[in-house]
């Protein structure tokens, strides 16, 4: 048995395996940098926690890349079930920070079962898009697979947790074109988003009713379908400003929170200054482990999580950053070169809604503490500090290494 | 299950690898923007200069009377913080900071803990700090990293006045607070909120809103000066708040009432200004400013009288004979009453197996309307209200505004209890209650109860013959409703003709509210309530009329015995007061 599963190891993917240690690697040492002369024992320590949490990582790691594909692919569904009703749980408990995310059990740490609907939906959407025989020049074969990833999004935007519910919504589109779908057809999928996005800036508003104009013209639909697409959109777009006015105050706010979260009058557009400093600091070769003064820092909140980068920017330098961009690159690419490589159309599937779930985090990670885009809290992979989501992320790369390989073998 | 071959067009794997390279290539060029391009300008920002955000309170709105004198001021104090991740050892610099103050250094750990909110946001050590303290702490700030004080405006009351309940009193915001706060409102901990009265009223406009400054602070957190990078924004004070009330009444009133329980209130009929209102016992409102000791809390809450509470607002009190207009006036305006008409009051009265007594031993002897109003005879009104149903009764003391709130601009007030049939079934079951209820109702006793607020609004639209503005004691309070009851001209007249017999007739029970003054006309009823905390409270509802200014006043002394006697002359207090010289009538009518 044991001889069954090493040789299973050797035969997949050990780069992807590499990479990802060398993350975890930089990921403690630079919590270990913002723990060292901090108070309080070892367990109150990021570092030490972190370490901590590799055990059940790991643990996961092993049975996730051991599970037979056929079995993953059989309990799935009941799976994706389950989570939806673990998704729901943190709402009849104790509200951690205003928000639902959490579970607690009694243990000193919480658990957030929404990091593990992030890969659940992706492997469901896979069984379904792979099951069945789909005709993807219709745009009706999308409309399943939406509500499949609708359905939790939905209920962990109302956590509110707009970060996750953005990592579940994504795999959709890639997933689709992946397996033929039309790109007008995604295109008809995020427009409605886009409408409502930019109808508070009149400029952007026109620049995208251009943009919608040229590509409906493109794409050559039916005269009725483009004209009521757009003045579908059009009209969306002008009547959500007009529903905004009717909302109450706290939904208003609770809408702003999930763009915003640092509605702190002192720490708004602090924070990012802050970042940017630190990391426009660092320079080419950075300060030196243990040598940000911006970030012993004094100024940055969930340094250990969301703004790691900024440490990493600060201490060890462009050098690093490009190091790190260029890892999680080729974590990534490696990904989809396997998804296009492996045999059967499920496995394919889910690398390729994998590998977009890492492309998010990272982009949305690394872009936001350089303001590039706003605030949104979600952890870098493998490097931030966080249970649940080092969980998560190895549970990942274990299906991403498990399914890649030769299917007829395993 | 897993039969579903994997066919990708080369091309589409070639797009998502392309959307993968892309976005990564776009971070890296930030990245080297950031670190390479504008190196130098984020190094010099970052080893040279940290910055450091410094919010600025603003001052609370004053409170000023009606002639702008300071009735609740602001004085500055400092506030001691620490900011935790900027401390290299707590220990020691608690033991220099106590050290050099004289400040304990277990209240320095205990502050330090509760206000705690972060590593890099400041916390509260210490409040009320001296200059001499401060000059102390300046001396040693070269140890003391992460230690800076900051200004903070406190609440202060210069004049000798307490009107405690009147005013409220200001919170600091803490945890619990911060809860029940609207976080639209962006309060912070520490900062102070308006919790009762008219600071909690008028909180929006008092508060002002916060300023903030950035300082650049060096390695060892010294501050370094304005950061040229971020603009100061100047905190905005909060806007004062002018009162109707007139200080000098207030305080005189004040002094008068010492030792009673007892409410008195003062308004100007045609605005619905409020000029005094006092509710005794009080106590001082600076009891909430801090530095209240627990012996001295003790003694508040445990004192019998109450002094926490506003009698004003939430004193629910029998109004006795001053409700007798109302059944008077109803009578009137149905036509169920003959001027001339008269009832002998032997001084008691029998319905049923039950004894109803006039106040005067002995009886009145003939009464007509007019008389049985100024002599507040009983007898009389235990017959005529029996021409009337308890429902009619109850909707005429709602049409003057019992049993519904004043909506003066306090924070809250209590409603009171008009009985009606519905009410009286409820309590007492369809067939438990019968006349004598009634009888009792329509002079002003059993369930009924009202609160002296609603007896001010009451007096004021009977001195207004309908229309009286609604009682606010901002200054220049739009006026929002008047009362209008609808009772003819003639009803309104002959009124207020009688409740002048009730100060100027021989027999009249009021005589003892007039001081006298030449060309002041005075009106008004006295009342002595039954009730079951001992002897009766003494109740006067009366307005004055000189110049053509109108004043109205309710006293009302718990268990002070008779209304004549003890009420009364307190009321001719508060008009000779007023209306005794050319300066004081400026001061309470100019406006």
């Amino acid at each position: 048995m044991i001889q069954l599963f090493l040789q299973k190891f050797k035969e997949s993917t050990l780069s992807i395996l590499a990479i990802t240690l060398i993350l975890t690697g930089v990921g403690l040492i630079t919590l270990k940098s913002i723990s060292t002369g901090h108070e309080g024992n070892y367990f109150q320590q990021s570092f030490y926690k972190q370490l901590f949490f590799l055990l059940p990582a790991l643990f996961a790691y092993l049975i996730a890349f051991f599970v037979p594909r056929h079995t993953i692919h059989r309990y799935i569904y009941g799976l994706y079930g389950f989570m939806i009703l673990l998704i729901l749980i943190p709402f009849l408990g104790q509200e951690i920070a205003s928000t639902y995310r959490w579970i607690k059990f009694g243990l000193p740490f919480g658990f957030q079962p929404s990091e593990f609907a992030k890969w659940i939906v992706v492997i469901a959407l896979a069984r379904y898009l792979s099951d069945h025989n789909l005709e993807m020049n219709h745009f009706s074969a999308s409309i399943a697979p939406i509500i499949i990833v609708l359905i939790p999004a939905s209920i962990v935007l109302n956590q509110p947790d707009l970060g996750t519910a953005i990592i579940i919504l994504v795999p959709v589109l890639p997933m689709l074109y992946w397996i033929g779908a039309r790109p007008f057809h995604l295109f008809l999928m995020v427009a409605p988003l886009v409408s409502i996005l930019t109808a508070f800036h009149w400029l952007s508003f026109s620049m995208w009713a251009s943009i919608m104009v040229y590509v409906i013209l493109k794409a050559k639909p039916n005269l009725v379908f483009s004209i009521s697409t757009f003045f579908g959109n059009l009209f969306l777009g002008l009547l959500s400003p007009v529903l905004w006015g009717l909302l109450k105050e706290y939904q208003k706010k609770r809408i702003l929170t999930l763009f915003n979260p640092e509605i702190d009058p002192l720490g708004a557009a602090y924070q990012i200054i802050q970042s940017k400093t630190a990391v426009g600091a660092g320079g080419l070769f950075g300060k030196g482990w243990g040598q940000g003064t911006q970030t012993h820092l004094k100024f940055l909140p969930v340094q250990e999580s969301d703004f790691i980068i900024s440490v990493i920017g600060e201490e060890f330098g462009f050098i690093a950053i490009l190091i790190l961009i260029t890892l999680f690159s080729l974590f990534i690419l490696r990904t989809m070169r396997l998804a296009y490589n492996v045999d059967d159309r499920f496995s394919s599937l889910v690398l390729v809604g994998l590998g977009t779930i890492f492309t998010a985090h990272v982009f949305v990670n690394f872009a936001m503490s350089v303001g590039m885009i706003p605030v949104k809290g979600l952890p870098l992979p493998f490097v931030s500090y966080g249970g649940s989501f080092l969980l998560s992320s190895y549970i990942m790369l274990a299906l991403i290494m498990n399914l890649s390989i030769d299917p007829k073998k395993y | 299950m897993l039969k579903a071959a994997n066919l990708i067009p080369q091309k589409r794997f070639i797009v998502v690898c392309g959307v993968v390279v892309i976005l990564m290539l776009s971070l890296i060029f930030r990245f080297f923007y950031l670190q390479v391009y504008y190196h130098e300008t984020y190094k010099q920002k970052a080893e040279v200069n940290r910055i450091r955000a410094i919010p600025l309170n603003a001052p609370r709105g004053l409170i000023l009377d009606r002639n702008g004198e300071i009735i609740v001021d602001n004085y500055p104090t400092y506030v001691l913080t620490a900011i935790p991740g900027e401390m290299i050892d707590k220990h020691k610099n608690f033991q220099i900071i106590s050290k050099s103050t004289g400040i304990d250094m277990s209240l320095l750990e205990t502050n330090y803990k509760k206000y705690y909110r972060g590593r890099f946001l400041p916390a509260r050590l210490a409040k009320d700090l001296t200059f001499d303290q401060l000059s102390r702490i300046e001396e040693h700030k070269q140890e003391l990293t992460g230690i800076n004080y900051i200004q903070f405006p406190e609440r202060y009351f210069p004049r000798k006045i307490n009107a405690a309940h009147l005013l409220g009193y200001v919170k600091e915001v803490d945890q619990a607070l911060l809860n029940e706060l609207n976080p639209k409102d962006k309060y912070l901990y520490g900062d102070l909120v308006g919790w009762r009265g008219l600071e909690k009223v008028y909180e929006e406009s008092l508060r002002g809103e916060k300023g903030v400054y950035f300082v650049e602070v060096d390695a060892y957190g010294r501050e370094m000066g304005q950061s040229p990078d971020y603009k100061k924004e100047n905190p905005i004070p909060g806007k004062d708040l002018q009162t109707s009330l007139l200080i000098s009444l207030q305080q005189m009133l004040e002094n008068l009432l010492d030792g009673k329980r007892a409410v008195v209130l003062v308004s100007l009929p045609k605005t619905g200004a409020m000029l005094a209102m006092v509710s005794k016992p009080d106590y001082s409102p600076d009891l909430f400013t801090g530095v209240t000791t627990v012996a001295e809390w003790q003694d508040i809450i445990s004192n019998q009288d109450k002094p926490l509470l506003n009698r004003m607002t939430h004193g629910l009190y029998p109004p006795g004979s001053t409700l007798k207009m109302i059944t008077a006036m109803t009578l009137m305006e149905k036509g169920k009453v003959n001027y001339s008409e008269s009832i002998y009051c032997s001084g008691i009265y029998e319905l049923g197996d039950r004894h109803f007594r006039c106040w005067k031993e002995g009886g009145h002897g003939k009464m007509d309307l007019e008389q049985a109003v100024t002599q507040s005879c009983n007898i009389y009104f235990y017959h005529l209200v029996q021409r009337l149903t308890l429902d009619e009764l109850a909707e005429a003391c709602e049409s003057f505004g019992f049993g519904e709130m004043t909506g003066i601009d306090l924070a809250s007030e209590a409603k009171g209890v008009i009985p009606n049939s519905t009410f009286m079934n409820k309590l007492y079951g369809r067939w438990g209650w019968s006349k004598g209820h009634l009888l009792n109702v329509s002079l002003g006793q059993g369930e009924l109860v009202v609160t002296p607020i609603q007896l001010m609004q009451y007096i004021n639209i009977l001195a207004m013959h309908g229309a009286a503005p609604a009682l606010h004691i901002a200054k220049g309070n739009p006026i929002i409703s008047s009362y209008i009851n609808h009772y003819s001209d003639q009803t309104w007249n002959r009124m207020e003709n009688f409740l002048r017999n009730v100060i100027t007739s021989v027999h009249g029970t009021g005589k003892r509210a007039n001081p006298g003054i030449p060309g002041l006309i005075i009106a008004g009823k006295t009342g002595t309530a039954q009730n079951p905390h001992g002897e009766p409270h003494a109740l006067f509802v009366g307005y004055g009329k000189k110049d053509n200014e109108l004043v109205s006043v309710v006293v009302l002394i718990e268990n002070g015995g008779s209304g004549g006697e003890t009420a009364a002359p307190i009321a001719g207090r508060v008009f000779e007061f007023l209306f005794s010289s050319k300066e004081t009538m400026k001061l309470a009518f100019s406006s």
